[in-house]
């Protein structure tokens, strides 16, 4: 028999930036192996700003090379890198004020993993990585001895659009109710909670009444009927974005199970069309078999009754129930 | 104690387009923060307070925006706030940066909303970033549905709409979607979405921000630039699914209007009101908002747009600027609907100008339609009804 799982996805979307007329050329500088700075009145600022930070007026893009070398003004030590750090051994992140530049940027500084070589006040240097994409992190920091002499082949095109893929990983338990309404799903029975004070029937229960603000426990949940009556439907022509694997229009409705308040909503319907579909029809669910049913899309935000655990919703052929009955559970 | 009076002094909004590709985020921000304090005749310097709005963070994927733009606006030694009700939130904050006029706490406030919608992707985000989400279209097309049946609305209205917002907007320079050959063939022909909704009966997906300052009775008076007055707003919520919940006609939205009304001394909001910019991402929500927001009786909005009312030059003009339909920056579109309902009292909506509208309403809804701000403005402080 299939088991319940903790929660574990991950939550990403490559998100893009637009780097507009200052960042962008100094984000094509360190691509091109050169640090640029933005002048604001008689200073450099670097990292460049867009705006003056004093009077927040707007600067026209005006870029001057800083550095390779600079002044640590102070720093901090990373003992355990974590995968997302520009080294896999520790290193300094430092404020690196750049020769040319009046305020400081901070950055990373590799001494070899030895926090005894960092100090403040100690002279550093750019390093360009091989691999750049006209990204911060194409450039660090060593202390000025180390330093090595490169030659580096500008790109191309001007950077002014990067992307970064920004994710979330969630891996959590299930909370105990969503827990029991998901072993309900995969025992082919539809948990719901009832309202101790109102005696209304949520599917799924969300673990308290909303309305009256209490909470609810395992000992207000009901097994439901699987026979219900459609309140709201549409068909869906999937927008492709990043993850959806959908390719095909589909049928998705809201139905209102026998014996409760709330409609269960977003339920895939694959075998019929939207013609097909009227909102009072009866509709019954056809489980799959039991070692076939599949809870994995549930997580404690999202999933109700997933299309995993049944085979399709069929309708009974009894007489529709009027809609204007319905006007109250739209949803 | 009775509220300070508050009103609009200054407006700015940046043109809107799929893909602002010229523009950081921030700069984007300062954009329309900067025409706002030039339309004033203003600067940072006479800002008391900020107060910003954007839809949730999974769209661009910027967690806690402000750390950036606390320095892009100026607010370095002054109070920034953040709101927050999803879809609604532009119309929201503004209402927020009212509230903080009408308490006689600050004289002059900036407030602004956003999106960047080109740096993520809104269905995506709206869908919990999962495979097989509804987004917003396949949310609310079941209860347009249920709309269309209970009203037994004919299905050319939502086309209608479609059509009456986009050619308003070719009004509008700053509006994204300029389609100066559409029709109600072509939008009925687009590809259907989220059935009975087709392409051209969705709102787009923009960037852009939009600004807004606001002064008390004293800096209005001083101000070279006309005035709106913000004489009357409200916000209500409901939960976004409850059992009796009526998805048509929220019972939060009727709420809303209920005390927007009242409050402004409002006993026919058909005849009163000159013109509004209601929030209508999806064609059929100007005929559900009439219902909804009691400028039509239950049944009857349809009707209106029907008839052809709430066309420009029609008796209760809708989204004169050619609305969210061909623009929306979802977080900013709730202000620039009170922006826009702003403009057209000052008389500054140029060619989508009302002739002589004195009251107009600003409206935005959020969520599962379970958020509701909207505010009404004037071109007198005290209009008599």
């Amino acid at each position: 028999m299939p088991q319940l799982h903790d929660v574990d996805y991950t939550l990403e979307y490559p998100y893009t930036r637009t780097t507009g007329p200052v960042i962008g050329p100094f984000l094509t500088g360190l691509r091109d192996g050169r640090i640029l700075g933005q002048r604001c009145g008689d200073r450099v600022l670097c990292p460049p700003m867009e705006f003056d930070p004093d009077s927040f007026a707007s600067l026209e893009p005006d870029l001057v090379e800083v550095g390779p070398g600079g002044e640590v003004v102070n720093w901090t030590w990373v003992a355990e890198p974590s995968a997302k750090h520009p080294f896999d051994r520790p290193f300094g992140f430092a404020f690196i004020k750049l020769d040319g530049a009046d305020t400081d940027l901070v950055h990373a500084v590799d001494t070899g993993g030895d926090p005894e070589a960092m100090s403040t006040g100690m002279r550093v240097r750019a390093q360009f990585r091989d691999e750049r994409h006209g990204s911060v992190a194409d450039v660090y920091f060593v202390p000025e001895a180390d330093a090595a002499d490169q030659v580096i082949e500008p790109g191309d095109e001007p950077v002014t659009i990067t992307e970064h893929l920004i994710g979330l990983r969630i891996n959590e338990p299930l909370y105990p109710h969503r827990a029991r309404f998901a072993q309900g799903l995969l025992d082919g029975k539809i948990i719901g909670q009832r309202s101790p004070v109102t005696g209304k029937v949520y599917v799924p229960g969300r673990g308290y009444d909303n309305m009256s603000r209490v909470l609810m426990s395992e000992a207000d949940e009901v097994e439901v009927s699987d026979v219900g009556t459609v309140v709201a439907f549409t068909e869906l022509n999937p927008v492709q974005y990043y993850g959806q694997t959908e390719t095909e229009p589909y049928v998705r409705c809201s139905i209102l199970f026998d014996g409760t308040d709330q409609p269960v909503i977003g339920i895939d319907i694959r075998d019929m069309t939207v013609d097909e579909m009227r909102v009072g029809m009866r509709m019954r669910c056809i489980w799959r078999d039991p070692d076939e049913r599949s809870v994995e899309d549930i997580d404690n935000r999202y999933g109700n009754i997933p299309e995993t655990v049944y085979a399709r919703f069929e309708p009974t052929g009894e007489p529709d129930i009027p809609a204007d009955e319905l006007k109250e559970h739209s949803w | 104690m009775a509220p300070r009076p508050c009103a609009v002094i200054g407006v700015g909004q940046t043109k809107y387009k799929r893909r602002r590709d010229d523009v950081t985020l921030d700069g984007l921000v300062r954009e329309a923060a900067l025409r706002a304090l030039e339309d004033a005749g203003a600067t940072f310097d006479d800002i008391d307070a900020i107060v910003i709005g954007k839809a949730p963070d999974a769209l661009e994927g910027v967690m806690m925006p402000l750390l950036s733009l606390c320095d892009a606006l100026g607010a370095i030694g002054k109070p920034i706030h953040r709101v927050h009700t999803a879809g609604s939130v532009g119309a929201s904050t503004a209402i927020s940066a009212v509230n903080l006029v009408e308490s006689g706490m600050y004289d002059t406030v900036l407030t602004i909303a956003y999106e960047k919608q080109s740096e993520g992707n809104a269905t995506w985000a709206l869908s919990g970033g999962k495979s097989g989400g509804q987004g917003a279209g396949g949310t609310f097309a079941p209860w347009i549905r249920n709309y269309i049946a209970r009203s037994q609305a004919p299905e050319h209205i939502g086309w209608m709409v479609a059509v009456k917002d986009r050619l308003n907007a070719l009004k509008n320079p700053y509006a994204h979607l300029h389609l100066p050959d559409i029709s109600i063939e072509k939008v009925r022909e687009s590809p259907m979405l989220w059935d009975p909704l087709h392409f051209l009966e969705s709102c787009p997906s923009s960037d852009g921000a939009a600004a807004v300052v606001l002064g008390n009775d004293d800096i209005a008076k001083k101000s070279g630039r006309p005035p709106a007055w913000v004489i009357s707003h409200a916000k209500r919520t409901e939960f976004g699914q409850f059992p009796g919940r009526d998805t048509v006609r929220p019972q939060a939205g009727v709420e809303c209007s209920e005390a927007l009304y009242r409050k402004a001394g409002i006993t026919n909001p058909r005849e009163q009101i000159d013109c509004a910019e209601l929030y209508v991402p999806f064609s059929w929500y100007e005929p559900m908002w009439l219902e909804g927001h009691l400028i039509a009786e239950e049944g009857e909005g349809w009707k209106m747009t029907d008839a052809g009312d709430t066309e420009l030059g029609g008796s209760f003009p809708v989204n004169m600027s050619g609305g969210v339909l061909s623009s929306n920056p979802i977080g900013a579109s709730g202000m620039i609907r009170c922006l826009e309902a702003a403009n057209q009292v000052r008389g500054t909506a140029g060619e989508y100008q009302v002739p002589g509208a004195k009251i107009s309403i600003g409206h935005a809804y959020g969520g599962a339609a379970q958020y509701y701000a909207m505010w009404m403005v004037s071109s007198e402080l005290n209009p008599e009804f």
